[in-house]
């Protein structure tokens, strides 16, 4: 009873000290949750990519240099039987907003005949497959961007694109896309951007990159090296990758996400470390003459350390607790749960981060109490004493 | 030899500065007798407290030889001075040094921690040790709620409560007036004529030593002269 009541007397010694250190190791650790919830979720991501089978042909310059049209039959020319390279299928990326809307779509225009076969992880029903097929203005929507825009089956949308033709494009919703993995993208016929492109002016048709699905590993292994040996020395070269590298390097080029926000979440775990070692080692400095008289008194200075360090582990924990349990009840229990990260996925805030953080927690209070119980253990205490004289 | 008296022999403590050596004790011999009571006295920088801590086992001497009883401490290491501390010594400190956040009884039972003893039997101790001072009505009352000699009392019972064979006391009245140093010396005194502590008080106030049996004079390094006041009644000698 003593050493609790001796451990949370010393924590409330200095109510407003110990509650400034329970924020400034609350707050990173909040942000690390939030980070990492971040890198995970671009991480599952691009292993569902990695499942896929799938190539992405781009401009050899960049990405944003769209292709020939009459690619895809060249490289479906490279297995005529269609049992090795399954499918082509030209994509146009539009992004695109609601009108009076400031929040970003990620819209895609693709090849409808061969969509289908290209992203069988949507698993469309036969009837969404009908309805595709039938309807040139058909959109695929996202089920989470379903959610946020209050999008149902059969909705008429009308959608800004952000690249040509800029003007507005109508479509009909045929699917919410309920069992996909991707939340967000919105799929459309790239036939119907052609013609609108085309009605506007733009006359020659380019393909933005092309996605190629494969029957086997061994195939897109093949077929990675093959479709850039088809247009080497050609004005439009090629680069053709795994869609997970496509994707990882997309992310990479636009925000560089991943490795940001773990730098983010270093940093600010850095400074929670300071802080607490800050206000540990102020604790020690105040209480020398108590500490010193534990020691005169009998108390081991590994005894006296281990005070410390239980003191700096109660007040990073309560902290720790605060950080990670606040962003896990938000995004889980709340509104905040619809939330959205751009291109990737919905921010996804997993226990096992949470634990992952406490576990930081209790790194930061062993590192913050660090100096101050060594100096503890050490104290002499005849030194100690006469110092306060 | 029986007990717990107090033997040092040719004991010299240096320090260095800037490996500059500064003698503070050199050579002195000194011996108090189980159940004895010692005024130490000496001009300020004599080495009053040095010897009190190589006697309490806070230091340890540069050559000679501390005994206390069965304990030879110029011979044991820090951990076993730290153990043998908790055991058979209690100090008082001119500052009290009490523990702010906790309550008089709190303070008084955190040497017990050191020991394996069943939670309600340190209640009872810590309830002995604070009636013996005076202050069993004042279990539950913060440093901050007591007076300065109250303070001094509770850090004697922490000093008291396990039951350890020597007190030593570095200038307990130091910061007191006369009454409550009066008070304290009362105390002090009891704890030795009826519970039988030896006790080594450092002291600048010749009245206060004047309380103790003998008064022992450090100057240059050794002790040089001693007083006996062996009848003074409690009270006296003021
Ligand atoms: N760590 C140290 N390094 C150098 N000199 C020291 C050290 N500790 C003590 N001294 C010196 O040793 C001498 C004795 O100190 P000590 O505290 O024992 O004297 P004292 O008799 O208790 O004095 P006071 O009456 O002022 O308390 C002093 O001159 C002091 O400066
Ligand atoms: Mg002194």
């Amino acid at each position: 009873m003593l050493r609790l009541a001796y451990l949370y007397r010393n924590l409330t010694r200095n109510p407003m000290r110990a509650l400034l250190t329970c924020a400034a190791v609350a707050l990173p650790i909040a942000i690390y949750v939030l980070s990492m919830s971040v890198v995970d979720g671009v991480n599952r991501f691009l292993d569902n990519s990695a499942r896929q089978l799938r190539l992405a042909v781009t401009h050899r310059s960049s990405i944003i240099n769209p292709l020939p049209a009459g690619y895809r039959a060249k490289i479906e020319s490279l297995d005529p039987t269609r049992t090795r390279l399954l499918s082509v299928c030209g994509i146009d990326w539009i992004g695109g907003k609601i009108e009076g809307d400031p929040r970003p779509l990620s819209t895609l225009g693709a090849d409808h005949d061969t969509f289908v076969q290209t992203f069988p992880e949507y698993r469309l029903t036969p009837e969404e497959i009908a309805e595709w097929n039938r309807d040139r203005r058909a959109i695929i929507v996202g089920a989470a961007a379903a959610r946020q825009f209050g999008w149902k089956v059969g909705d008429r949308i009308t959608i800004l694109p952000s690249l040509p033709p800029y003007q507005p494009m109508e479509f009909r919703v045929i699917s919410t896309a309920p069992r996909a993995e991707d939340p967000l993208t919105l799929w459309f016929h790239r036939q119907y951007l052609v013609e609108a492109r085309k009605q506007a002016g733009w006359e020659e048709e380019r393909v933005g990159f092309y996605f190629i699905k494969c029957a086997s590993q061994a195939d897109l292994d093949h077929f990675r090296v093959a479709i850039d040996e088809l247009f080497a020395n050609t004005p439009d070269e090629t680069k053709t990758q795994d869609e997970k590298a496509f994707m990882n390097e997309f992310i990479t080029q636009q925000f560089n996400l991943p490795r940001n926000l773990t730098i983010l979440a270093a940093v600010t775990v850095f400074v929670a470390v300071m802080a607490a070692a800050n206000t540990m080692s102020m604790n020690f400095r105040d209480r020398l003459n108590e500490l010193a008289t534990l020691k005169a008194m009998g108390f081991r200075g590994t005894l006296i350390s281990a005070i410390i360090q239980a003191e700096s582990l109660f007040l990073c924990a309560v902290g720790g607790l605060l950080g990670a349990a606040g962003p896990y009840v938000a995004f889980n229990h709340t509104p905040l749960r619809d939330f959205t990260v751009p291109l990737i996925q919905q921010l996804d805030v997993r226990a096992a981060t949470c634990g992952k953080a406490m576990l930081m927690a209790v790194g930061i209070s062993v590192l913050a109490a660090l100096w101050p119980a060594w100096l503890a253990a050490r104290m002499n205490v005849v030194a100690a004493l006469r110092s306060l004289e | 030899m029986s007990g717990t008296d107090i033997v040092l022999q040719d004991v010299r403590k240096v320090y260095y500065k800037d490996r500059l050596e500064i003698p503070v004790l050199e050579g002195l011999d000194l011996r108090v007798d189980a159940g004895d009571f010692v005024a130490l006295m000496g001009p300020s920088g004599s080495g009053k407290s040095t010897l009190l801590h190589l006697i309490g086992g806070l230091d340890r001497p540069t050559s000679g030889q501390v005994r206390v009883g069965q304990a030879e401490l110029h011979r044991m290491s820090e951990r076993q001075l730290t153990a043998w501390r908790s055991r058979h010594v209690g100090f008082i400190f001119q500052m009290y040094h009490l523990v702010p956040v906790l309550t008089a009884a709190q303070n008084v039972e955190l040497p017990l921690l050191l020991f394996r003893m069943p939670a309600r039997q340190r209640r009872q101790r810590v309830q002995v040790a604070l009636d013996v001072v005076g202050l069993g009505d004042r279990m539950d009352h913060r440093p901050n709620q007591l007076s300065g000699g109250q303070e001094q009392r509770v850090a004697i019972a922490r000093a008291i409560v396990t039951d350890p064979d020597v007190i030593l006391a570095d200038e307990p009245t130091g910061d007191l007036d006369a009454a409550t140093s009066s008070e304290i010396l009362d105390l002090l005194r009891l704890l030795n004529s009826e519970f039988g502590k030896t006790i080594v008080m450092v002291t600048h106030d010749p009245r206060a030593a004047a309380r103790s049996r003998r008064t022992l004079h450090l100057d240059k390094g050794v002790l040089d002269r001693e007083e006996l006041h062996a009848a003074t009644p409690t009270g006296a000698g003021a």
